[in-house]
């Protein structure tokens, strides 16, 4: 009996995995499920085409440039980076009711918030809240972590130091009067940024913590006065400065800056004549640079977007157009004696 | 010395250890002339175990690559990615490949000390001490024990038999299984034995001159000088290293080369790495890869230079984050940081995948219950587990023939009678019933031929014929009969004859023993002596023997056996039974029975008295012409002959051979044949197992010859094709053609290496190449021959140690492990039980496996080469700075967590036709040898592919995302996201045999995307390591926003959509190919011309492993001592011994063959 058990004792194990008969499916397509196939995805593609793009046309979009490069632009006189504190007005009107929700953004473009080093530029230390970050920022933030004084920035680094800084100011122009249109900027921001990722020192007042510090070289006021009209809004926490903080992707991007929402304007904005205030304070002439301010409502779907729905539309033509010359294709194949 | 000048310049001085043990050393390295008996496979020691290892590892450029890798995403200046992204792979693979290695070097280690410490004994002053192997010495003088394999290259000096003869067996060397025997110098033989032999042999002091060691097995040239006398040497006064002694109780030899130098280690071949050639088309593309990824990093960082250029013209933010202000240095260290980023594009996980999958499919081959041999107890091994993909792609099969094709047994299955046939060879061997022998005290088994009438009309004395046949069987012979238990064993140097003689003693007629003068026949229990008058000995031209004997009656009877043909010819006229008898004999041949006829002849006394008068004459001839003479004055003794019958035996295949053969024959698969055995033994094995068939038509020597040497090779051949078959067949539109070449005539193509081609390129139209008496370093030559002129897989399968060689050249090697595992399986890189299991070997496994990881390969290179090349795109529009567009820990995870399950599921259990079909449709191997799934062309192809989707994995989310105020953070996700759903929705495609785990590999490669991506985003990471987890949230809102949603959706299908088109148009396609695979599959019954079976299509053959028959140690009784010889026998026996000893040396010059 011994003997026997070892007789056998090398013999591989009769399973369905050792001997490679693990039970499966064996799709076993065929042209009358390839073809179909392709039809009805690129159907369903088309069908998700058209919702995106008729969603997309729905929404309002009013996009205004003002760089002031053109000589007839209203912001020409403040393109110019030796004016200082240049204030221009921009006016535009609005046909019918802009419908609300609307979110007021400003844009940017052949801007690199995507450029590596410029990324790295930052202490996440130093930007949570660490005091010890405050008073030596890390070597990333160079060459934005101490000034010619060798003082430490706070918030140190090139995106901080860069931050947008044009404010804007909207009314609406009632009988030759301007009515101003309260603009919301509370919860712009990431609630994760807000929350976790940006954290003031529990030191207060805000301003002692920023003691033997100093602001970054192109801001006009330090952090801890960012807001003068909301004391809780300022520090790391500001609403502006965590939605700068958050990088675009791409060199043309859009930042939201303020969402009208309040009282009468809940609605939208209603049809007529509007101002525009805008403190002209960001260069950006220096690297080609535009700038402006976009109005927009959203949908399910976010802003307006029309090459998605395009894109979809595309696709899914495409696989319609190639299940048609596979069926061609099948076709001559299944009677080639036709031929 | 006179020795120097004709090349002897190898010194062996008998019980001089000083001499030999001269030493040279340089630090702790030493090396003399002389090797020592050690043998050394292992490459490591403890020293040397972690530089070596290293060294070799980084031989592997793509290691060398990883490093610098790692180096440089240390350098905080250019790393764009962390560094332990790349080396913890990095170090797992190095340790895990380490250990390996070193597992393998233990194991070698192991069987090379069980080598070196096998025991001998070796005379030390005076007595023979037990020592082990690796303690002999050149110079030492050895005494080797009956059945002990002998340590050294010896030269025989004495042994306990009379003559000095010994016999060995040299199966581990030519792969042949009879016995050969060796014989020392009378002069050696006369002084040493005559004494004690310690004291003599410690007090021999004689010096040999030899060759230099070489490879040379059947050759050996030297000279001893002893005792003033100068005695020439030569190869069968050696005994090599590695053979067994036999039948001898024990032999003292010289040792002459140790170690190394011996001839079989000469003859081992190097050990050398074996490679794919998947890997090396796979390691250029990985080259290529490496070449482009660094043209684009130097395309990305001029433009990093102009950017940057571009952007201290003006004063901006960023301007500030330019280094040093010098766009040169700005683009330098671009250069570099995408290089790292781009890496990716050639992860290492690859490598470790490819390891892990070879070796799944290795455990595989081991788990196959089809290629388990029950009776061994033994699975198939996958000893080297790097090159199953190869399996899947030989061209080539190069298989030795003893015990490989057969089984090296040879059975008498029939015979035929006076016109009477007897046993039925159409039942396999196994099943013929065993008829009752119980009669027969002699009998043992081990006949397989039921023929109870023949028995009958045995034992009734009915039938004189019958007896007389089997008198012939018993006496017409060389054999020995060596008593042991009370029963005669046969010890024959011709497989044959024992089987004739066997077969004999089964029914009756037992060959009891044999002096010089008496052969002794029990008849069915009788007892009777025949005095052997003379023994007409075999020779390859004579292809007969024959015995004259005195019958104890008085009769003079010749008995002889021999070939068909020359029997035939050698008939009395109108001779009885003659007709129904050629009948039989093409009965047998078409079962592919090796057939003897067997004929008597009674000779008058006088005739008898004049022939052995001129007998004696010519004998003691001495001149050059001896032989032809005798072989004339045979002739006239073998006339008048009376045909009693024909003896037929099966040289046993083994099992499913033939059925094998044709099957890997229809897989395109051309098998070729080399032997160290006779040509007619090669043949006739060719013929049985269905390698030839019958009417194809062997080129010879001769012809080949002469075509290789006409101008236009190519045309001669074919014209010498297609005329002799228009003579002998006309119906056969297809010439089949075969190559039969003996070893001595494929020596010259050394001289004639433009030859080579040329005999390939007719090799490749030709059925098969049969190669025989091939040495094991010719069936080496023959493998590099077909690698160097094709681009085909070659693969050995030998089971002996004269198939280390071939085995270890070819690019796939085969051992057979047979009845007992041999050296062949030590070296080879399959073990397998059984020839048969070749075809799941290599129809099953070895075509899944080429599928597999071509598969594997291809969809490898796509999914990391598409996610990676992103970076390229992404570089035009963040300033060409390096940015990654992804999480660092996406990049980590994508090639481990998240693409790797589903390929790995599908390396493992793919298939797209299940093992029946793949061995009923043979024909689906040939895209294996063609490449058609992994030609440099598919590779390349699937690189643009990668491209393609990384342009979509850009693009789309580039247009989708444009000026919009989403942030870069969700843009990752969402390309990665994206990619994430490509590499599973890639991989769903090429999958065809979805099991349940390629299911639960696809979902829960998805799954863990999502959850590994809120995970390393997630607060708590965040908040241990900002720095690391800085993607806090990103996906937190991502995976809920429809856009990211919609535009990874759109991106996934637009990224797949040419594979998707691919596979529809295959399918619609592949309804014809289909169809063709199906047709092909019935194949049209093949034409077989019954009326080319002439006579000259019979195959007698009489197989012996040496050119003649030790019929002359027979007669001159050299070699005989199973009785006492009386005195005055022993005097003349010495007298003979000088006579014996330059036969011997005749027949050496014949045999050897000429290795200039």
């Amino acid at each position: 009996m011994v003997k026997e058990e070892k007789e056998i004792a090398n013999r591989p194990d009769n399973t369905a995995f050792t001997q490679q008969r693990l039970p499966a499916w064996q799709p076993m397509l065929s042209a009358g499920i390839v073809i179909p196939g392709f039809v009805l995805i690129g159907l369903a593609f088309i069908g998700i085409g058209v919702a995106l793009f008729v969603t997309s046309r729905s929404i309002t979009v009013l996009e205004i440039d003002y760089t002031g490069i053109e000589k007839d632009s209203a912001c020409f006189k403040c393109s110019n980076a030796d004016v200082k504190n240049c204030v221009c007005n921009l006016v535009f009107s609005i046909d019918s009711l802009f419908e609300g929700p609307v979110f007021f953004y400003y844009g940017l473009s052949n801007y690199f918030q995507n450029y590596r080093k410029y990324a790295a530029s930052r202490d996440d230390e130093q930007l949570s809240g660490d005091l010890d970050a405050f008073t030596a920022p890390s070597d990333s933030c160079s060459p934005y972590d101490y000034n010619s004084n060798d003082q430490p920035i706070v918030p140190c680094g090139a995106i901080a130091n860069s931050m947008f800084n044009d404010t804007f100011v909207l009314y609406r122009v009632v009988n030759g009067a301007n009515k101003l249109v309260p603009l919301d900027g509370k919860g712009i921001a990431w609630w994760t940024d807000y929350n976790v990722k940006f954290r003031n020192p529990s030191v207060t007042p805000l301003k002692n913590a920023f003691n033997n510090t100093v602001k970054p070289i192109f801001w006009p006021k330090p952090a801890y006065q960012l807001d003068a009209s909301d004391p809780a809004n300022n520090g790391f926490i500001n609403q502006d400065f965590l939605v700068w903080m958050r990088r675009a992707a791409l060199p043309d991007f859009r930042k939201l800056y303020r969402r009208i929402t309040d009282g009468e304007y809940a609605k939208g904005l209603p049809a007529g004549n509007y101002s525009l205030t805008i403190a002209y304070n960001y260069p950006v002439e220096s690297f080609d640079g535009r700038k402006k301010v976009v109005f927009s409502n959203v949908s399910w779907m976010g802003g307006k977007n029309e090459f998605l729905g395009i894109a979809y539309l595309v696709v899914g033509s495409l696989c319609v157009l190639m299940s048609i010359v596979m069926l061609i294709v099948y076709a001559k194949f299944k009677f080639p004696e036709e031929d | 010395m006179e020795g120097f000048e004709s090349g002897l310049t190898w010194e062996v001085r008998a019980n001089d250890r000083k001499h030999h043990k001269q030493m040279k050393s340089f630090l702790c390295f030493r090396w003399g002339r002389y090797a020592d008996n050690l043998v050394r496979s292992y490459k490591y020691s403890p020293l040397t175990f972690l530089p070596l290892t290293l060294f070799e590892q980084f031989q592997r450029a793509a290691y060398l690559y990883f490093l610098l890798m790692v180096v440089m995403q240390s350098v905080p200046d250019i790393s764009s990615v962390p560094f332990y992204i790349t080396i913890f792979p990095l170090l797992i693979v190095l340790s895990v490949r380490g250990l390996k290695d070193l597992a393998n070097d233990m194991a070698r280690r192991r069987s090379d000390s069980e080598i070196n410490s096998r025991p001998c004994d070796v005379l030390d002053s005076q007595s023979f001490n037990r020592a082990q192997w690796k303690d002999v010495c050149v110079g030492d003088v050895l005494r080797i024990h009956k059945d002990q394999v002998i340590p050294a290259d010896l030269l025989v000096l004495c042994s306990s038999e009379p003559h000095s003869l010994c016999y060995v067996e040299t199966a581990d060397i030519d792969g042949e299984c009879n016995l050969k025997f060796r014989q020392a110098l009378s002069a050696t033989h006369n002084q040493l034995t005559s004494h004690p032999s310690e004291e003599t042999l410690a007090a021999f002091d004689g010096v040999v001159l030899c060759e230099e060691p070489n490879n040379r097995l059947y050759t050996f040239r030297g000279q001893m000088h002893w005792r003033g006398e100068s005695l020439l040497l030569d190869n069968e006064h050696i005994l090599l290293r590695g053979t067994v002694l036999r039948n001898t109780d024990f032999a003292y030899g010289l040792t002459i080369y140790t170690g190394a130098d011996s001839k079989v280690l000469r003859n081992c071949g190097k050990l050398r790495v074996k490679r794919t050639r998947m890997e090396r088309v796979f390691n250029q593309v990985v080259i290529g890869i490496v070449l482009s990824v660094l043209l684009a990093a130097l395309l990305l960082a001029i433009g990093a230079g102009v950017f940057s250029s571009w952007v201290m013209s003006h004063i901006g933010p960023t301007s500030a984050l330019v280094i040093n202000g010098n766009p040169v240095y700005t683009g330098f260290l671009i250069f570099w940081s995408y290089i790292i980023l781009l890496s990716p594009a050639m992860p290492i996980a690859l490598y470790i995948s490819f390891e892990v999958i070879h070796m799944v499919h290795s455990l595989f081959i081991g788990w196959d219950m089809e290629m388990y041999w029950q009776q061994a107890n033994r699975p198939a091994q996958a000893r080297n587990t790097s090159l199953n993909e190869e399996l899947g792609q030989v061209g080539y099969l190069l298989s030795d023939k003893t015990g490989t094709l057969t089984q090296n047994r040879l059975l008498f299955r029939q015979c035929c009678i006076a016109g009477e046939v007897y046993g039925d060879a159409s039942s396999k061997a196994e099943d013929t019933e065993p008829m009752d022998l119980s009669w027969n005290p002699f009998s043992c088994g081990g006949l397989f031929m039921s023929a109870p009438s023949l028995v009958q009309k045995l034992r009734g004395q009915q039938c004189p014929i019958s007896c007389q046949f089997l008198r012939a069987l018993s006496v017409c012979h060389t054999v020995m009969a060596i008593w042991k238990e009370e029963a005669p064993v046969y010890q024959a140097a011709s497989p044959d004859e024992e089987a004739l003689v066997g077969a004999a003693r089964e029914l009756g007629w037992v060959f009891l023993s044999r002096t010089r003068d008496f052969i002794v026949v029990s008849e069915l229990g009788v007892t009777r002596e025949y005095r052997l008058l003379a023994l007409l000995d075999f020779t390859s031209h004579r292809r007969r023997m024959s015995v004259l004997v005195r019958e104890p009656e008085g009769g003079l009877k010749l008995y002889c056996k021999g070939a068909d043909l020359v029997i035939l010819e050698r008939l009395q006229k109108d001779c009885l039974h003659q007709e129904r008898t050629e009948r039989a004999l093409e009965l047998f041949s078409q079962a592919c029975l090796r057939t003897l006829c067997v004929a008597v002849r009674s000779v008058p006394e006088a005739s008898w008295e004049q022939w052995s008068k001129t007998l004696d004459q010519s004998a003691t001839m001495v001149t050059s012409d001896r032989d032809a003479l005798l072989e004339k004055l045979y002739d006239q003794m073998e006339i008048d002959l009376q045909l009693i019958g024909v003896t037929a035996i099966e040289d046993r295949l083994q099992e499913g051979v033939h059925e094998t053969i044709a099957l890997l024959q229809q897989a395109g698969i051309k098998v070729w044949v080399l032997t160290g055995d006779k040509k007619e033994t090669a043949v006739n094995i060719g013929y049985s197992c269905k390698l030839l068939d019958p009417d194809t038509r062997l080129l010879e020597w001769q012809e080949l010859k002469q075509i290789l040497q006409s101008p236009d090779p190519g045309v001669t051949f074919f014209k010498a094709r297609q005329t002799e078959l228009w003579a002998v067949d006309k119906q056969a539109a297809e010439a089949k053609t075969a190559l039969v070449l003996t070893g001595p005539e494929l020596a010259e193509f050394d001289q004639k290496p433009e030859w080579g081609a040329t005999f390939m390129r007719l090799a490749e139209q030709c059925q098969s190449v049969l190669c025989c008496r091939v040495t094991p370093g010719q069936k080496a030559d023959i493998v590099s021959l077909v690698r160097k002129h094709t681009r085909s897989i070659t693969m050995s399968i030998g089971d002996g140690a004269n198939d280390v060689n071939m085995i270890k050249t070819a690019h796939v090697g085969v051992g057979l492990a047979g009845v007992e595992g041999g050296q062949a399986v030590q070296n080879a890189d399959f073990a397998l039980s059984q020839f048969r299991f070749l075809q799941r070997l290599l129809l099953v496994h070895g075509r899944w496996s080429y599928r597999r990881i071509s598969f594997f390969l291809r969809y490898f290179l796509f999914k990391t080469c598409s996610f990676a090349l992103v970076h390229i795109w992404f570089g035009f529009f963040n300033g060409f700075s390096a940015q990654s567009l992804y999480e660092t820990w996406f990049i980590a995870l994508y090639s481990l967590f998240y693409t790797a399950f589903p390929i790995m599921c599908l390396a493992f259990f793919e298939q797209d036709v299940n093992a029946e079909s793949s061995l009923k449709w043979p024909e689906l191997y040939r895209s294996g040898q063609r490449q058609e799934l992994s030609s440099p062309l598919i590779l390349i192809s699937s690189l643009l592919y990668a491209v393609y989707s990384s342009l979509v994995f850009f693009f789309i989310p580039f247009g989708v995302f444009h000026n919009t105020a989403y942030d870069f953070q969700t843009m990752a996700v969402t390309v990665a996201m994206a990619a994430t759903f490509t590499a599973n929705a890639e991989i769903s495609l090429v999958t065809r045999y979805w099991t349940r785990w390629n299911v639960a590999a696809v979902c829960v490669s998805v799954v863990l995307f999502f959850i590994c991506s809120r995970v390393t985003q997630s607060t708590r990471l965040f908040k241990a390591s900002p720095m690391d987890y800085f993607f806090l949230g990103a996906s937190e809102r991502a995976f809920i926003d429809p856009l990211v949603w919609l535009t990874a959706l759109l991106t996934t299908w637009t990224a797949v959509l040419p594979s998707m088109t691919a596979l529809a148009i295959n399918v619609i396609l592949n309804m014809h190919d289909k169809h063709k695979v199906h047709s092909a599959s019935s194949q049209p019954v093949e034409l077989r011309s019954r009326l080319t079976r002439g006579a000259s299509l019979r195959r007698s053959s009489y197989a012996l492993s040496q050119g003649a028959g030790p019929g002359r140690l027979i007669s001159s009784g050299t070699c005989i001592r199973s009785t006492v010889l009386t005195v005055n026998e022993q005097v003349t026996a010495d007298n003979n011994s000088t006579d014996s000893q330059l036969q011997i040396n005749m027949k050496n010059n014949i045999d050897a063959p000429n290795h200039t």
